[in-house]
């Protein structure tokens, strides 16, 4: 099922959460929304999903406005940050739930209750969790209930906010992967908020990045990453260096003021001067696992320069702290000032 | 002893149970066993006699049911109430939140004086009442309106700080799995408040049963139809009648005890299916 957004608008008193949002979300997509806290993509979702109202504007699933119906009749499913299980209730009984509060003529049957309940507790790999409470779960294991619990009703939209952001890193990693396995099954349009891009980047099909209630670029991962449509983007998604022209201008032939943004693992370093290159100073040198971090400051007016070279690259040149060398960049955005 | 002892980075311990040990003993259990001590120079069959008069065994009753049938309308109107303090913001919140404690600092007497005046045939509310022949003001039914006054503030401060604490998320996430209201009250929120509540009626049931002060001006105090136990039992103290009092002292006593063991019992059953 499709979701189309037009003009839509949220305010919170003085604040504008949402500025005249406009988007298509495509069926069996599975969409980012990506963006630093308080740029207003969980109020997005919670509107999609029918627990906030806008002030104005439309949401129509399947080309149908949705806006007389509340939370419980837009057959939603909604996955929560903080998990939000019944914790007086068993594992079961939480997945059960949705079964459970359905209108007495459509209702199951409890042994069709009892076999759509372990079926989903399998999809989600914890048949064996079943008699457990909320509170002797790992919070993994807590998110993965939730969303069996979410799916229980055959949502036609599944929306997750920040659905692992309390999570460790490594569970964090396996359940992103295990989400995009299960959607690639299930192929239900899905709707994720976070303000990871590294798990935007990974999980999506494609990516919207938000800022202060505006969308910024909706695209897929890797045009978003390649290709970012605007400073924040470019800024919000990777580490960036900035130059500005005036400086440098032997990298660039616009005339006036622009900030050139090169990511670090763009920059080509070498020990002599090269065709357009520039002197810096080596201050640091990390090796982090594959790579290598090299942090330098452009001589005249000591800017920092972050410098990323994957370690064969850098076995090539080694260099120490304190070393000149020369940098190059293989790529360049430019954005006015 | 030590093995009691949980590492804890306060020290004290012993001092601390020392003095909770001495202090009880003082305050509650000496008192308490002193009541058995007088009770036994009546022997049993004095003791007996004492216990199962017809007039103490009705003014029992009057105590227990109506002291039973206040904590219960305390317990449905005070969640109302707490539930309205929680969710709700109005003009004068915190002044009808500050009024939910008066019953607790209001001397019981000028509480039973002034329902009393209130609730009468002639009075203010009870000629309503009147009209339609009922009588408030010296029945066992006002007793139950007094022991409400008096009971109120335990059900509402017991549950509101557990409802505040209920999560929106929670109640966001049944609705968006089809619940309607009543099934969000009824399946999430009230299995949370539920300990809450049964702890403030036991509150309120137990405050009711001693409750004298209140309760002596608006029943009327009728033999074997709106008399309390407490009543009863000053009765005999102005007689000089302290064994027969402190009989009747320990049949409430144990009864009470049963009564407030039975609901803590319920609520160690129902929080056992609660592993938090």
């Amino acid at each position: 099922m499709s979701i189309t957004i037009q003009n839509l608008n949220k305010q919170f008193g003085n604040f504008t959460a949402l500025n005249n949002i406009n988007l298509e979300v495509n069926s069996g997509e599975l969409l980012a929304l990506l963006g630093p806290s308080g740029c207003g993509k969980t109020s997005l979702l919670r509107i999609i999903g029918g627990l906030d109202v806008q002030n104005s504007g439309k949401i129509l699933f399947h080309g149908k406005d949705v806006e007389q119906r509340d939370a419980r009749e837009r057959n939603v499913g909604f996955v929560f940050q903080h998990y939000a299980l019944f914790r007086h209730m068993t594992v079961f009984e939480n997945v059960a739930f949705g079964l459970r509060v359905k209108p007495k003529k459509e209702r199951h049957t409890e042994t069709e209750i009892k076999r759509r309940v372990h079926e989903l507790l399998q999809l989600v790999q914890l048949d064996w969790l079943a008699d457990r409470y909320p509170a002797q779960l790992s919070g993994g294991q807590r998110q993965r209930i939730a969303l069996a619990r979410a799916l229980a009703v055959e949502p036609q939209i599944l929306l997750l906010d920040e659905p692992f952001g309390a999570l460790d890193t490594k569970v964090r990693k396996e359940l992103r992967r295990w989400l995009r396995r299960l959607h690639d099954e299930l192929h239900i349009t899905s709707v994720f908020v976070t303000h990871d891009q590294e798990e935007a980047l990974e999980v999506a099909d494609r990516i919207v990045v938000m800022n202060k209630g505006n969308i910024e670029q909706v695209g897929s991962p890797d045009d978003v990453y390649a290709s970012p449509a605007s400073p924040f983007v470019y800024q919000f998604i990777g580490n960036v260096n900035l130059f500005h022209s005036r400086t440098h201008a032997l990298w660039t032939q616009q005339q006036g003021d622009a900030v050139a943004y090169v990511r670090p693992h763009d920059i080509d370093i070498s020990l002599i001067p090269q065709h357009s290159s520039l002197p810096v100073v080596v201050k640091q040198v990390r090796a982090i696992g594959s790579v290598v971090r090299l942090e330098a400051v452009i001589g005249h007016d000591g800017e920092v320069v972050e410098i990323e070279l994957s370690r064969e690259r850098f076995n090539l040149t080694p260099v120490a702290v304190g070393d000149e060398i020369f940098i190059r960049p293989r790529q360049i955005k430019l954005f006015e000032e | 002893m030590a093995s009691f002892k949980a590492h804890s980075v306060l020290p004290g311990f012993n001092l601390a149970l020392g003095f909770t040990l001495l202090y009880l003993s003082l305050l509650v259990l000496i008192p308490l066993s002193s009541l058995f001590f007088k009770t036994a120079t009546l022997g049993w069959d004095g003791f007996w006699e004492v216990a199962t008069g017809d007039r103490v065994l009705a003014s029992l009753r009057v105590t227990f049911v109506a002291s039973f049938a206040a904590a219960v309308l305390n317990a449905i109107f005070g969640l109302v109430v707490a539930w309205v303090l929680v969710r709700y913001t109005f003009p004068g919140k915190r002044l009808v939140d500050a009024l939910v404690d008066l019953p607790f600092a209001l001397p019981t007497a000028v509480a039973g004086i002034t329902l009393a005046m209130l609730y009468a045939p002639n009075g203010w509310i009870g000629h309503y009442f009147a009209e339609h022949d009922i009588k408030i003001a010296y029945t066992p039914l006002g007793i139950v309106v007094a022991l409400t006054f008096i009971g109120l503030p335990f059900v509402v401060r017991t549950v509101q700080p557990v409802l505040a604490d209920v999560e929106a998320e929670i109640e966001e996430a049944a609705a968006s799995l089809g619940a309607n209201r009543w099934d969000v009250f009824r399946r999430v929120i009230f299995p949370s408040i539920y300990p809450a509540l049964l702890t403030g009626f036991a509150l309120a049931f137990a405050r009711s049963i001693g409750e004298y002060g209140s309760v002596i001006f608006i029943a009327g105090n009728m033999p074997f139809i709106s008399e309390i136990a407490p009543l009863l039992i000053v009765a005999k103290l102005e007689q000089y009648d302290y064994a027969g009092a402190t009989a009747i002292a320990l049949v409430m006593l144990l009864i009470s005890f049963a009564l407030l063991l039975a609901i803590n019992g319920l609520q160690w059953w129902s929080n056992r299916r609660e592993i938090r």
